[in-house]
């Protein structure tokens, strides 16, 4: 037990006392989990810019206009005459988007004629071409409407009736765990936790072999009383004990500053963020073990941890990936981890709901562990052996 | 160009090739990484869109209304119904992520709608993650929409009207959509031009930045401008023209084999769109340069490059529109050559803008250019007189 917390209390010296440790553990980290939330302070994207192209001038056009004005995306701001100007501005970056009202729309609508309402966006620009869309689709389907129920109310049906006939089937939409669909709230703790993928794999990657090229890995050695086991164990632990830093800063700083996160879910987010950081360190110090090159074994740590955002499923779902990068996803230990944050801290599911991917996580971080036991034993059998 | 210089310049150009086949870490982030990132990354998105969206579907009535509901919601694509018995059960699936929401259609909504009253269907969704919850919502909202047109068609029948006089007054005023430039409004279609440019500059990044930097970890930044014939102008141009040229054929090979690959077109003119590519490699390389020049330890520069990936990515405004970003954020955007390539290379690939409409973030290019070119030479500068390196 002595040598153990030895070996801990010699790693937490090296994270403070190594420049390529502290920068890792403390500096990057605080820069780029608040850089983050800066990012993203805007939280909702509002008041795009959009051209209006009306070809009918008359009352109800207007009326849209000013429909479409009261939406939180859409900020009419210029006016067009054909669609050759349209795109120009769209390509120019001037508009987001634009409305088109025909010509003769009221004429049409007082005939009880259908009219067509186009809407253009510049969809290279996805997320605001579709909150311009679900904006001015909702309008559109409201003027809809309420020509509609001016035609039955004139006609002397009545009000109940006309309302039914109006919009006889009504949605009634929760959107459960982000309501507003606010953007800080839905990639700030994604970006956060892989960003602490990354770290703990990348530190971890140099746990060994470093020690070896700087020659401090006799040392090492010699607090572990010459047991792999046991000197990967207390290169472990001393990394997730270590981790509460990172937590705390998480959940106890970040989270509360931009009011993220589920304060009543903080056993669980604890809890699997320990799970994250053994998986993570396991791995990374597998890789230090196996690439004795320390350049080698950064490369590898960041081709295998840097697509982990992406293959996570975050923002493009892993059902609609190939059968090859759904395989891949589930190498990468992060996507466990974020299908168990998601259920069981943002949603704040039961912690049964997130038992398998929690499983996961422990079998990420001991099975390339005994690995790494094995080859480093296997290395250091003999004195001899060390010495070469 | 004098010919001492374009002997320099030729020097350390082979140099740079030698050193990067005998550094296995450089040799695998500039000549393989690149290409291995691109077809990794890339076929995440090949089906461009998400397809077949689990959703749990609680029908308590029981009638015809809801039957149909069900099948024209299973028809589109987008939707995969999960039948469930009850909303308990939806619940659990929800939690369990074996769904993303859940329809509910209560008791009695048929009855509601025969005689004339308002039907509520209620939608849950599961908003942790966007793209999901969005598509869903879309989906039945459209279909909440065909029904209700359905059903005053055939109301105005039974008032006496023919099918064409009803089908005239269903939908007085009618939406027509039009996603300019990405016609399936698909995210893959929407992501990969970017994603592709910035494994490009990333791998770039890397590996000029690992190199410089390993010329001062080794001991070899003399060597390195000596090889230039003494002259810093030769040494920058020899390195930097070494991965300018092949991360030019890299970006070749990307537009045509890549792009086809994953059903990419370039709507813009190709020679232009290389233009502007050579022009962003060469300000990557002086940036990168730039960088690797800050840093003593090989180790170091990896960390860096390796944690600005996203950042870098996240500021150029194309995830997140540039004007929404705090005014700090966009100044320290405007300094990184990928904020306005990104926006010609969008502009050419999905526009099929003319290069001469992109002036603005072409002259952008040109003044980061000049800004890195002045900061790398005076760096250089700064090094040999502190590092006593003049030879």
């Amino acid at each position: 037990m002595n040598r153990l917390f030895h070996i801990i209390w010699r790693e937490w010296k090296r994270y403070l006392l190594l420049p390529y440790l502290r920068r890792m553990l403390l500096i990057i980290p605080v820069i780029l989990f608040f850089f983050y939330a800066w990012i993203y302070q805007e939280q909702e994207i509002r008041d795009l810019p959009v051209a209006i192209w009306d070809e009918d001038q008359s009352d109800i056009s207007r009326r849209i206009q000013f429909l479409l004005e009261q939406t939180p995306s859409i900020h009419i701001t210029t006016s067009v005459t054909d669609q050759a100007v349209l795109q120009n501005k769209i390509m120019s970056g001037e508009i987001s988007g634009a409305i088109h009202f025909p010509r003769g729309m009221e004429a049409a609508v007082k005939s009880k004629h259908p009219v067509t309402v186009t809407v253009y966006t510049n969809a290279a620009a996805l997320v605001p071409a579709k909150l311009l869309y679900k904006d001015a689709a909702r309008v559109i389907i409201t003027a809809g409407s309420g020509v509609l129920l001016q035609q039955y109310l004139r006609s002397g049906m009545a009000t109940e009736k006309a309302m039914a006939l109006v919009q006889p089937v009504k949605v009634t939409a929760y959107t459960l765990y982000n309501p507003t669909f606010n953007y800080r709230y839905y990639l700030v703790p994604g970006l956060v936790t892989v960003a602490l993928q990354m770290l703990f794999i990348m530190v971890s990657a140099l746990g060994i072999n470093k020690e070896e090229e700087e020659g401090s890995f006799a040392e090492a050695w010699r607090i572990a009383g010459a047991s792999p086991s046991l000197l990967l164990m207390g290169k472990l632990l001393a990394q997730v004990i270590f981790s509460w830093f990172h937590f705390i800063l998480i959940a106890g700083i970040l989270y509360p500053l931009h009011h993220l996160g589920q304060p009543g879910a903080l056993v669980k987010f604890f809890l699997l963020h320990n799970l994250l950081v053994l998986a993570c360190t396991g791995l990374g110090l597998f890789l230090s073990v196996i690439f004795r090159d320390v350049m080698l074994a950064l490369d590898a740590a960041l081709f295998y941890t840097s697509p982990a955002f992406v293959f996570s499923g975050f923002t493009f779902p892993r059902w609609a990936m190939p059968w090859y990068d759904q395989v891949y996803a589930k190498l990468l230990p992060y996507t466990h981890f974020l299908d168990a944050y998601i259920k069981t801290y943002t949603m704040n599911s039961p912690l049964r709901y997130g038992i398998m991917e929690m499983l996961m996580l422990l079998l990420f971080c001991f099975a390339p562990l005994s690995v790494a036991v094995l080859v480093l034993a296997r290395r250091y059998r003999s004195p001899i052996a060390f010495a070469s | 160009m004098s010919e001492t210089n374009q002997k320099g310049l030729l020097a350390v150009w082979l140099r740079e090739i030698r050193f990067i086949g005998s550094d296995h870490s450089l040799l695998l982030t500039v000549l393989i990484a690149p290409l291995l990132y691109a077809f990794f990354y890339g076929s995440i998105y090949i089906n461009k869109e998400e397809q077949a969206v689990p959703l749990a579907y609680v029908d308590a009535d029981g009638s015809e209304l809801s039957r149909t509901l069900a099948v024209q919601l299973n028809s589109l694509p987008v939707v995969q119904l999960v039948s469930v018995a009850n909303l308990d059960d939806a619940r659990g699936m929800l939690a369990s992520g074996e769904v993303q929401g859940y329809l509910f259609v209560p008791r009695g909504v048929q009855g509601q709608l025969l005689k004339l009253k308002p039907a509520d269907i209620v939608i849950a969704l599961n908003a942790a993650r966007f793209l999901p919850s969005s598509d869903l919502l879309a989906a039945v909202t459209k279909i909440a929409l065909t029904a209700g047109a359905g059903v005053r068609l055939q109301y105005l029948k039974s008032g006496g009207l023919t099918n064409a006089a009803a089908m005239q007054q269903v939908m007085p005023v009618n939406l027509d959509y039009r996603p300019l430039f990405n016609e399936s409004s698909s995210y893959g279609a929407f992501l990969l031009p970017g994603l592709l440019a910035l494994i490009l500059q990333q791998t770039l990044l890397i590996g000029i930045s690992v190199s410089v930097s390993k010329e001062w970890t080794r001991g070899r930044y003399g060597e390195w401008l000596a090889a230039g014939g003494g002259r810093t102008g030769s040494a920058v141009a020899g390195k930097g023209l070494c991965y300018v040229l092949l991360f030019a054929c890299f970006a070749i090979f990307f537009t045509v084999v890549n792009y086809h690959v994953l059903g990419l077109t370039v709507k813009g003119s190709r020679i232009e769109l290389m233009m502007a590519t050579l022009l962003f490699l060469t300000v990557l390389v002086l940036f990168g340069m730039f960088i690797g020049s800050l840093f003593r330890s090989t180790v170091a520069t990896v960390q860096f490059m390796a944690f600005s990936t996203y950042p870098f990515f996240l500021v150029t405004g194309y995830s997140w529109p540039f004007a929404y970003l705090p005014r700090p954020l966009q100044a320290f955007a405007s300094l990184l050559p990928t904020t306005p390539f990104l926006k010609i290379n969008t502009a050419i690939v999905q526009m099929g803008s003319p290069l001469h409409l992109q002036a603005d973030a072409l002259w952008h290019l040109v003044a980061l250019a000049m800004l890195y070119a002045v900061l790398l030479v005076a760096r250089i500068a700064w090094v040999r007189r502190k590092e006593s390196l003049g030879v």
